[in-house]
């Protein structure tokens, strides 16, 4: 007759089992479901562009919906509105900066993925990269300094210390192009101290360009100190490259990874109620692409990779785990002592609400997805007049993966030409959440207790 | 009592409702051009015109026009150059320009020509009039006025930013160059400044 008194302890157990299989489901099938990243994979962005624009976007993921738009527009090639999707964006995440009392408190109660999506630094650093890319491909040198111009300052404000090489390195480009040399060495110093303070390989484009630079702006001293530390043999000095016009081409590598949801659960033996940390984590990815090589009639230059945005997105969520974790000790708090509220009204209703908390709990995955893993820049000097060039993205024992064939270029003494091509090609090395379990679940443990 | 209660809140809904369905439609109110009206905070219709009009009021108010007018006894041509837009916003320098042109034809002080892309197209309208055109009414090609000077410019900003206040700091430099010497007749300077102030919270 014990069970009919209390019918509730009999169901529980089951119960809360199916609830642990139910939320620990939930992201993998939103994973392996994502038409969008499909598409990307088989390079077909128009395709993706229908699948993004069939799919429902919460208001609090609007900047998600923009950013994932521009990246497919500028994919086709349609450079226009895909700045006008990375401005909408941009002006989302502003207004996202001000606080939200209700998301914030939606975010200690049920979720982290209740709050308005604002996009991680890294992930707005790239939103201005990829306008100003779109603006050199357009032609518009002019749009593209203002864009560079903002982007010091959204640089400045949000990143103290490790700020992202590629954007310092892209915005040297600009004010090249614009033969603004001064700002370029300048925005090419910060570019080297960048991946300095990262502890990255300072590329040897990058090497070449800061000896060219201090050398025309009669910088002796500095001029030496890379001569020492670059020990680079040949460097094209500036009133060589003053003869040639330069073709640049900027490879955008494969997708940045995603993020998942590994969950720790555990059970209160006096009270019996489920608690649940959810996190996110990064999957592993590999891009197909390893290197590239512009090839003109004679003469051929391979790219260096200029920023790991996988690297960057993994350092951010880091930074970030902290206050994720906080907030989701928090929660835990909260939810169950709605729960012990509940159960002193009534056993069944504490119970509803406990699997209903631990439901709830979820990592917040959400990110920008169509971003490229990588980032590969090659610049080939050439002498004025037309030329017909091909850049090839070669894969593992220097295969060639990809090719296209440039129009006739018609290259003016000093002009700068600039070319884009984002290849999605890449697979999943690993969906393993070891490294996150066992760097935060010692953490998350010992503060549930 | 819960009747009343009943009407409160019906009445309270029907509020809420309506200020929440009055927040959704959109709202279209026309606006003197020249009221003053700041959004973002960005360069606007209102810097624009105030810019144009004062610095023409200058140029054209300083001494080269009495002296060219007197050397040359007929008023000079002028033609606006490339205005480049170096500040931190993409401003569309084609109505700053039109606002200055504006304003300089409607002094009846100087000529103005037309620009160099202007042109392109009357002389290709020209070359087509000698083809299609009756004698009487076409127009012959090399009888253009020459531009006596260019009016040359840049539109620059300084940003300073600390938290959720910004100061945006506007210089616009107005140049006009003699096009037979390149003697710089006039030098114009504008300076705004603005503080910005962004939202802390929100909903």
């Amino acid at each position: 007759m014990h069970w009919l008194t209390h019918p509730v302890r009999l169901i529980r157990t089951p119960l809360l089992l199916s609830a642990m299989l139910i939320s620990s489901g939930c992201v993998s099938m939103a994973y392996t479901q994502d038409p969008l990243e499909q598409y990307l994979i088989t390079q077909q962005p128009e395709l993706a562009l229908t699948a993004l624009e069939q799919q429902q976007h919460k208001p609090r993921d609007q900047a998600i919906y923009h950013l994932n738009k521009a990246t497919l527009l500028r994919m086709q090639g349609n450079f226009e509105d895909s700045n006008t999707e990375l401005e909408t964006a941009k002006q989302t995440s502003t207004n996202l900066e001000a606080l939200s009392l209700r998301e914030q408190a939606a975010a200690v109660t049920v979720n982290d993925a209740m709050r308005s999506y604002l996009p991680a630094p890294f992930e707005r650093a790239m939103l201005y990269c990829l306008k100003i890319i779109n603006y050199l491909e357009l032609n518009d040198l002019n749009g593209a300094r203002v864009e560079t111009l903002q982007l010091d300052v959204f640089l400045k404000q949000n990143f103290e210390t490790a700020e992202p090489a590629f954007a310092r390195y892209l915005s040297g480009l600009v004010f090249e192009a614009n033969k603004e040399l001064s700002d370029a060495l300048i925005a090419y110093r910060k570019a080297y101290q960048a991946y300095k303070t990262a502890e990255t390989n300072v590329p040897k484009q990058l090497q070449a360009d800061l000896l060219r630079l201090t050398d025309d702006q009669g910088l002796a001293d500095e001029h030496q100190t890379y001569l020492e530390e670059f020990k680079l043999k040949h460097w094209l000095k500036q009133s060589e490259l003053n003869r040639h016009g330069e073709f640049i081409a900027i490879v955008l590598n494969g997708l940045v990874p995603h993020k998942h949801e590994t969950a720790i659960n555990a059970q209160d033996p006096r009270s019996g109620q489920l608690h649940r940390i959810a996190i996110p984590f990064y999957e592993k990815r590999q891009a197909q692409v390893k290197t590239v090589q512009i090839v003109d009639t004679n003469l051929s230059r391979p790219g260096e990779t200029f920023a790991a945005l996988d690297q960057q997105a993994e350092a951010n969520l880091s930074d970030q785990m902290p206050g994720i974790i906080a907030r989701a000790i928090a929660r835990v708090s909260v939810k169950n002592n709605f729960s012990d509220n509940m159960a002193k009204q009534s056993q069944l209703l504490g119970f509803v609400s406990n699997i209903a908390g631990f439901i709830s709990e979820q990592a917040d995955t959400r990110g920008w997805y169509s971003l490229p893993q990588e980032i590969i820049i090659s610049r080939i000097a050439l002498p004025p007049g037309d030329h017909e060039l091909d850049i090839r993205l070669k894969g593992n024992a220097n295969t060639i993966v990809a090719k296209k064939s440039s129009n006739i270029i018609a290259l003016q003494q000093r002009q700068k030409q600039f070319y884009s091509w984002h290849l999605p090609a890449s697979t999943i090395t690993s969906k393993r959440d070891d490294h996150a379990r066992i760097t935060y679940s010692a953490s998350i443990r010992h503060r549930i207790d | 009592m819960n009747r009343k209660l009943t009407s409160i809140i019906t009445l309270a809904s029907v509020l809420v409702m309506g200020s929440v369905l009055q927040g959704c439609s959109t709202s279209v109110e026309r606006m003197d051009t020249k009221e003053v009206t700041d959004l973002s905070g960005d360069w606007n219709d209102t810097d624009s015109r105030m810019v144009s009009e004062e610095m023409i009021a200058d140029v054209l108010s300083r001494p080269w026009i009495s002296s060219f007018v007197r050397k040359n006894n007929n008023q000079p041509a002028v033609i606006v150059g490339e205005i480049r837009n170096l500040s931190h916003e993409h401003i569309n320098v084609n109505t700053f320009v039109g606002d200055m042109e504006r304003e300089l034809i409607n002094s009846g002080k100087v000529e103005f020509v037309a620009s160099s892309d202007e042109r392109g197209e009357i002389r290709e309208e020209r070359r087509d009039q000698e083809l299609h055109s009756s004698e009487a009414t076409r127009k012959a090609m090399g009888r253009e006025v020459g531009a006596d000077f260019m009016l040359k410019g840049s539109i620059n900003t300084i940003l300073d930013t600390e938290g959720k206040s910004q100061i945006r700091y506007y210089q616009i430099d107005l140049t006009l160059i003699s096009m037979a010497d390149n003697r710089k007749v006039w030098v114009g300077q504008k300076k705004i400044k603005k503080l910005v102030k962004k939202a802390g919270m929100r909903w």
